[in-house]
This record gives C-alpha cells, sequence and structure tokens, in this order.
C-alpha cells in the first residue's frame, strides 16, 4: 500500500503544480490589473480629492445644507422632483443639486454643484477622479461592460483556483515562512512569491471571494432566471423603488434638510445619508427618500421614507433577508468602505502585496523557463510574448496611473471631454510604454520602463505643487492630510520603482550551468 | 490606541515563533534550542498572537477587529521577514 500511495501524492502535488502554473498565468496580467486598480481604489475618495482641488476637504456643513436648500428653493420652487448627493465624511465629491420639471409644466430640469463646507457654488474640473480606477478594476474599458464582467468572474475564479493549488503545492509553507533570500535566482522569486502570498493569504483568499460574490450574478445568473421572469424583477424585488405619493396640491413648506437627515441619523444608528430625492417639494404630500453611505461592517441600512413636511416615516423600514445581508456584508468586506483610515492602510498594504504576488509569479514564469531554453539567445515565441506582456504591464500600468494624474493637472481646464482626455492620456502613456519596451533588449526595457515610472511619480508631486496651492508643504502647513497622503505615496512610489530599476541595472545574469554555457558558446562561434 | 497594541503583540508573537525554529536559532543565536524551549517558545509566539485577535476584537468589536487583526498579521510578519532577510547587515552591530 505504502509504495503504491507514494508516486500517486507526487502526482497529485505535480498536477497540482501544472494547474497552479496555467490558471495564474494565462489570466495573469488581467489579475496584476485588477489587484493594481482594485488596491489602488481603497482611497478612491481620497484620490478624488486630490482630483478636485478646488473642492476643500471635509464633511457637509449644516451651513452648506441650508444654503443648498435656499438654491433648490429659489431655482426650482416648481420642480417635481429634488435630488441631492452629499458627499462621505471622507470628501473627495462636491455637494450636488439636481430637479427635475414637472410634467407640462414649466422650467428645466438643471443641477448645480456646491462645495461641502461652505455651500458655495464651485466649477470643477472636469474628472472622473478615483471613481474611473475603481471602476476600471472589473468594468475594463474601451469593450462593453457585459464583455468586462465575465472576463474579469473568470479571471477572479482562475485566481481562487491559483490561490488553492498554490496552498497545495507549498511544500513548507510554515518552516519557511520567514524565509526571503535574495541574490539566489529563481529561488529568489519563489521566495518572493512564497512570502507575498503565505504573509497576505487570509486578504488574498477574502479579496478573491467576496470579489466573486460581488460579480455573483455575472457568474450564476441561473439563481435569477430560475426564479423571476427577468432580472429586472428580480433587482425590484431585491431593492424596491420605494413608496409614491401624489401631490395634493395643498402648499406646505418642506422641513429642514438638516431636520431630515438628523432623523435619518436617528433611524439608522451609524450611518450618514449620501443621496436624498425629494418629490413634490413644497406640497404637503413632499417625499422624501434617504439613502445610507457606508456603514459600519455588516449592516446594511435600507433607504429611509419620510413624508417631507411632516417628517412622519411613510413605511416601516423593511428587514433584510439572511442571504441577502450576507453578500451586502461579503461586499462590505471587499470594498472596505466601512474602514477607518488605519484599516484603510492595512487594505492597501495587503493589496499591495497581492499586486507583488501577482507579479513575482509572473516573472518567477520566465525565469523558471530561461535557465531551460535550449537556444537563450533566441527563445520560442510563447516565452517572448510572456516576457513582452510582463514588460509592457508590471510596468507600463503604473506609468500609465501616474500619467493619469498628471493629466488631471495639466490638461486645460475648458478642454471638451476632459475627463474622457484624462482617462484615454493612461493609456496613451500605458501604450508607448509597451511600444517603446517591445523595441529594446528585455534588461534594458525593465530598466527603461521602471525609471519611467519613478520619474512619472516623481513628478505628480512637482506638478501639484507648480499648478495649484495645495502643494505637499503647503499641505504640511495646513494639516491636510489627505494631500499630504497622495503626494507622499507618489514620492513612496517613485522611490520603489527607483530602487527596482536600480535592482534591475546592476543585476548580473547567474552564471550559466557548464553544460548550457558550452551550448551557447558553441552557438556564438 | 487598539491598533497600536493589536501591532506590538503581533510584533512581539512573529519573533517569538521564528525563534522557535531550529534554523534561525543557528542563524541569530548561534545555537540550538532544546526541544523543551523551543516548545515555549512557539506556545508563548501563538499566545501573544493570540492576545494581539483577543486585543483587536475587544476593542475594535469583533467583525472590525478579526480584518485589523489580519492586516496587522501581514504587517508584523513583513517587518520580522524584513529583519531576517538583512540578517548579516544586523548580525555584526548586534553581536560584534
Amino acid at each position: 500500500m505504502m509504495a503504491g500511495t507514494a508516486p500517486l501524492k507526487t502526482s497529485f502535488r505535480q498536477s497540482m503544480a501544472n494547474l497552479h502554473t496555467w490558471t495564474g498565468l494565462l489570466p495573469g496580467w488581467l489579475l496584476f490589473i485588477i489587484f493594481l486598480f482594485g488596491t489602488v481604489a481603497f482611497f478612491q475618495q481620497e484620490i478624488s480629492g486630490w482630483m478636485r482641488p478646488e473642492l476643500p476637504t471635509g464633511p457637509t456643513s449644516s451651513a452648506a445644507l441650508k444654503k443648498a436648500e435656499r438654491h433648490l428653493a429659489a431655482r426650482a420652487p416648481d420642480a417635481a422632483s429634488w435630488n441631492i448627493s452629499l458627499p462621505s465624511l471622507r470628501g473627495g465629491d462636491p455637494l450636488m443639486l439636481s430637479w427635475e420639471p414637472r410634467e407640462g409644466g414649466g422650467g428645466k430640469a438643471g443641477k448645480m454643484t456646491l462645495d461641502p463646507a461652505e455651500g458655495r457654488e464651485v466649477r470643477l474640473r472636469d474628472t472622473m477622479g478615483g471613481w474611473f480606477l475603481y471602476r476600471f478594476h472589473f468594468d475594463l474599458r474601451y469593450i462593453p461592460w457585459w464583455i468586462a464582467r465575465p472576463l474579469v468572474s473568470i479571471a477572479a475564479l482562475a485566481m481562487l483556483v491559483a490561490i488553492l493549488s498554490g496552498i497545495v503545492i507549498h511544500k513548507k509553507i510554515f518552516a519557511d515562512f520567514f524565509l526571503l533570500r535574495f541574490g539566489k535566482g529563481q529561488r529568489s522569486w519563489l521566495d518572493a512569491h512564497n512570502v507575498t502570498a503565505v504573509l497576505a493569504l487570509p486578504f488574498h483568499l477574502m479579496i478573491t471571494y467576496t470579489g466573486l460574490v460581488t460579480l455573483l450574478f455575472t457568474l450564476m445568473p441561473w439563481a435569477i432566471s430560475a426564479n423571476f421572469p427577468n432580472e429586472d424583477a428580480f433587482y425590484k424585488a431585491a431593492y424596491p423603488a420605494g413608496p409614491t405619493l401624489e401631490p395634493s396640491g395643498k402648499a406646505m413648506p418642506l422641513l429642514p434638510l438638516r431636520q431630515l437627515v438628523d432623523e435619518a441619523e436617528r433611524t439608522w444608528g451609524d450611518a450618514k445619508p449620501s443621496f436624498i430625492s425629494i418629490a413634490n417639494p413644497g406640497d404637503a404630500n413632499a417625499l422624501v427618500g434617504l439613502y445610507a453611505g457606508p456603514a459600519k461592517l455588516g449592516s446594511y441600512r435600507p433607504p429611509l421614507w419620510l413624508n417631507g413636511a411632516t417628517g412622519t416615516q411613510v413605511q416601516p423600514l423593511p428587514v433584510a433577508g439572511g442571504a441577502f445581508v450576507t453578500q451586502r456584508t461579503m461586499i462590505e468586506l471587499h470594498a472596505g468602505r466601512f474602514s477607518g483610515p488605519v484599516l484603510r492602510w492595512l487594505y492597501f498594504l495587503s493589496g499591495a502585496g497581492g499586486t507583488m504576488m501577482v507579479a513575482s509569479g509572473l516573472v518567477l514564469w520566465t525565469v523558471k523557463r530561461r535557465a531551460k531554453l535550449p537556444d537563450p539567445a533566441q527563445p520560442h515565441f510563447g516565452f517572448r510574448l510572456v516576457e513582452r506582456l510582463n514588460i509592457g504591464v508590471i510596468a507600463g500600468a503604473p506609468a500609465g496611473i501616474a500619467v493619469y494624474f498628471l493629466a488631471n493637472r495639466l490638461l486645460p481646464l475648458d478642454m471638451a471631454n476632459r475627463a474622457d482626455w484624462e482617462i484615454n492620456s493612461l493609456f496613451i502613456a500605458w501604450g508607448a510604454v509597451f511600444v517603446w519596451t517591445l523595441a529594446r533588449p528585455v534588461k534594458r526595457a525593465w530598466f527603461e520602463a521602471l525609471a519611467v515610472c519613478a520619474a512619472l511619480y516623481a513628478l505628480v508631486p512637482v506638478v501639484n505643487a507648480l499648478t495649484t496651492t495645495r502643494g505637499l508643504i503647503p499641505s504640511l502647513f495646513a494639516r491636510d492630510w489627505v494631500f499630504v497622503g497622495f503626494d507622499g505615496a507618489m514620492l513612496a512610489m517613485a522611490a520603489a520603482c527607483a530602487f527596482t530599476a536600480w535592482k534591475v541595472a546592476t543585476h548580473k545574469a547567474q552564471a550559466l550551468p557548464r553544460r548550457k554555457a558550452r551550448v551557447v558558446a558553441e552557438a556564438a562561434l | 490606541m487598539i491598533h497600536a497594541a493589536t501591532f506590538l503583540l503581533s510584533l512581539v508573537g512573529f519573533p517569538l515563533l521564528l525563534l522557535a525554529m531550529t534554523r534561525h536559532q543557528r542563524d541569530w543565536l548561534c545555537r540550538k534550542l532544546s526541544p523543551a524551549r523551543c516548545r515555549s517558545l512557539r506556545l508563548s509566539g501563538f499566545i501573544a498572537l493570540a492576545m494581539a485577535f483577543a486585543v483587536a476584537g475587544a476593542g475594535l468589536g469583533w467583525g472590525y477587529g478579526t480584518v485589523a487583526w489580519f492586516g496587522w498579521l501581514t504587517i508584523a510578519a513583513s517587518l520580522v521577514i524584513t529583519v531576517n532577510t538583512n540578517r548579516e547587515r544586523i548580525m555584526p552591530k548586534v553581536r560584534p
């Protein structure tokens, strides 16, 4: 029996190793992009804040709410509905007002952007801010979302398979826990891959699994199709549209917004409204819907419906079912919006570990195979493809992000479709790095692409200081930690890229094994 | 404060676990410890990590605390690995 089980065990491990290699490699570049942009998106609001330097940092004040009220009453007294979108405590977004005219009535739809601190009307530069980086990590760009999401879902499934098979094939997960040996070629890359994977393993498992949960109905639409006539019917049942009230025709002033917001905060306990819709403002049948922003982990807050004239609840808060709450909690765990600043940094650092895990795995594939190539000077097509994709994606995507930030400061403010051009700049820069590195020898390509990354990230705080009044030093004096943190992160990223570029430049290829060296020497003759 | 305590307890736990391993004893202490010493080091290492969990859970709430605990474990372990990787640079300064 013993003799029989031993080969079976090896072959099981071997088959898991193959599974790990290919589920990791094939979607590897997409996974790198998802991890990179997803990690950055933990600071979505802070990035939006930096990309809208006209907007002061801080939550919505009572004074701003009062001014919002006055603006709406002056501009659209007879509107059918008013909408107010409130920025979260983390800032990044303006206080946005919009209104819809009554059917058949006069007036036009309109909107207004206010600064949440004082309620003054502000003109913001046209930008998608951190929102784009967040959306890109599951909707991609230039392709429709219904193609992007299945792709991302498949990549995430492969990731889960790669993590689980990776645990199986890691022979010494505890014995090698603390081992990271540099200067040993392939061994060092394996160590780096293992360390970044094992140290944040709970995070990697959690983020991959909950990521799949966010794409649940992309992956498994049958749960809906088996129980509902169509998808819309499901979403109507899961997220009810709320009550409607016909205008009574009797004028009655709307309660102050502050009072409505306070009422919502009292009812929810720990959440603040992020969106308020008001139907029939100024009527006795004014209907106010308040939607909760991020709250404590695992506490879904359903929308609250109040009568705007009396402040009484129009319908009781629905009680969410167990499955719904479980799904919501997993999504909250994935997005980390419930976390405070310290935990957000931990999320970010673990995500950075995941990004490095994917990158080191991709590089490891080439390192492992380079030694075995029949002729290292003329690698086969598959090897060259992986090698070039590695450089173009691992060094190209971060360069693109730096250019996205630079474009936010440098593109003319009155440019048409400015927000789109910020995004296009990201991909133009990324594409340029990709094409440039294709034309260079591998080692030079890595070095030059990383050096370009370092230079671009170092430029971001410089350009920020030159084009706004909120440079690193004034922000330090103003104790504006979002701006200080952003510029600091840019400098840290520049330093990390420069360090890696320097490591590449000073790296000496390991001496080839003697037999291989002879073959190469003979080939060269 | 809770974050700092969780981090520091993790930062106590991982070096104890490291020193419970023969390979790292040879590297850092230049001798092998008895199996009983190894066991007690390992046990105290795990106790420190468990205490970090208890502190995080009690102080931040069990859901929030668990997420934070895992995060701090990752950070603390990375620091211990960074130190261990640079042993040849650190050792001469500690034990000339």
